[in-house]
């Protein structure tokens, strides 16, 4: 799985989680909070995210600002060990 | 002539409410009047557990675009249920002209969520590390304080308390405290509908406190028999409404468990009637807390002896529409308003062989009540009593 089908996942899931956003299109630099997902739904993403790609890692290693494509490439890297 | 405390107690402004029979007041209002059975075997998800059931009545499912998608994907039954009732009160009491930091909310009901929660349980019971950071504030009953604020311009003050199965109308009390002593103009009390999962059923069962038929009073009625219920009352200053709240009360008998205690209910009865500054005398209707459980019925009618309430008219709401548990005092005192206002008392369904025949059953008769009293009881030692006065017309 490579990073870009990880950003899928995190967009899909944003879109599933905020369902007004689905006539929004997400591209990598966006952030979630730029897209208006409060800190609940930023956390919730990123975990659910985690459980689609079967990656099981404490979630202090996740935090910190940065765009969804950053998110995908470090959890791209984790997963890749 | 209306002593100066009459005047000046709070108005019930505006009322919500959801039973098994569906949404809005207007349809309890048809089921207080021609009562149909909402009881089955109950098929929530979590509500059974391989061959056991329960007996209950469910609601039907929440109106649509009672909740935006984004919120009601994090919201469950007890919340859409709660925005629809207060919805409905609000809208009724015309709250949008009442300054947002004047206006409080009292929810009746503790640990309202059980079902959703064990379910959360058991869908994560083997996936731990992905559990949604959205249980980390759901599992508070505050969460309903945030979900209610954040859809309505409540901002002077929202709290949950707990009282079991008098809840609801011990909410009813602080929101009208809270409009007397004028720290709002307006409180709404919610009585939260009391979510259970299997697990609180069966154990209410191994307490023998949960029956298999719903008849109260009847003389072969075996316990409680759960109901899905929800209700909202505006409490105000002044306005249109439905009765005013006369006076209250709310005590510790000293009881750990479920037994009920004839000394705290009598004692109860007598301080809300003071409170109200109305004597027993003149409590044309009495609407029990009337559970069905053996033991609870009896020390209701014994308490209603004592305080000298035996000429009054009675019937018991639970019949109709099962036990909401925490929801239960505020949905029956909505019952009581909607048959002040109409004019007629509901018969207490399967009623047959009441367990006192000299006192005086309601039957679906016309009956204007005036000054009408609203018990509530609930494990851990709470009685409540509240006395609700027809408004002057």
């Amino acid at each position: 799985m490579d990073s870009d089908s990880i950003l899928e996942i995190i967009t899909t899931t944003i879109h599933s989680i905020v369902p007004d956003l689905s006539d929004t299109p997400i591209t990598a630099s966006d952030t979630m909070s730029q897209l208006g997902l409060d800190s609940v739904e930023r956390q919730e993403v990123v975990i659910l995210t985690l459980e689609a790609i079967g990656l099981e890692i404490p979630l202090v290693q996740l935090r910190g600002p940065r765009t969804i494509g950053d998110l995908a490439m470090l959890l791209h890297a984790k997963r890749k060990g | 002539m209306r002593s100066a405390k009459a005047e000046s107690a709070p108005i019930i402004s505006g009322i919500g409410a959801a039973t098994a029979f569906g949404y809005g007041v207007s349809t309890f209002r048809q089921a207080l009047r021609n009562p149909g059975n909402p009881f089955g075997v109950m098929r929530r998800p979590g509500r059974q557990a391989a061959d056991i059931t329960f007996p209950g009545a469910e609601l039907p499912d929440p109106p649509a675009g009672i909740l935006a998608a984004r919120i009601a994907r994090t919201t469950g039954l007890t919340g859409h249920v709660a925005a629809a009732v207060l919805q409905e009160a609000w809208r009724d009491a015309n709250l949008d002209s009442v300054a947002p930091e004047k206006i409080g909310l009292v929810i009746g009901g503790s640990n309202t969520n059980a079902r959703e929660h064990m379910l959360t349980r058991q869908s994560y019971a083997s996936k731990l590390h992905f559990l949604s950071p959205q249980y980390g504030h759901r599992f508070f009953d505050t969460d309903l304080c945030g979900l209610c604020t954040s859809l309505l311009p409540i901002r002077g003050f929202a709290y949950t308390l707990g009282g079991a199965s008098a809840s609801g109308l011990l909410a009813v009390q602080h929101a009208a405290d809270a409009v007397r002593s004028g720290r709002v103009e307006a409180c709404i009390a919610l009585g939260a509908l009391q979510d259970l999962s299997y697990f609180e059923c069966q154990a209410l069962r191994a307490l023998g406190a949960m029956g298999s038929e719903c008849r109260p009073f009847d003389q072969a009625r075996d316990g409680f028999v759960y109901g899905e219920c929800s209700a909202a009352l505006v409490l105000s200053r002044s306005g249109p409404g439905y009765g005013r709240v006369l006076g209250a009360a709310h005590i510790a008998n000293g009881n750990r468990g479920p037994e009920p205690s004839l000394d705290g209910e009598v004692r109860a009865i007598r301080m809300a009637l003071a409170d109200a500054g109305v004597a027993a005398e003149q409590i044309d209707y009495v609407n029990t807390h009337g559970t069905g459980s053996p033991l609870g019925d009896d020390t209701e009618v014994a308490a209603l002896r004592e305080a000298g309430l035996t000429h009054a008219r009675i019937n018991a709401t639970k019949s109709i529409i099962g036990h909401g548990l925490s929801a239960a005092g505020a949905v029956e005192l909505v019952a009581v308003l909607l048959q002040m206002g109409d004019g007629f008392l509901h018969p207490t369904r399967n009623l047959e062989n009441p367990v006192a025949p000299d006192l005086h059953w309601a039957n679906g008769e016309s009956f204007q009540a005036r000054t009408a009293l609203k018990l509530s009881f609930g494990f851990g030692g709470i009685d409540t009593a509240l006395v609700v006065g027809a408004l002057e017309t």
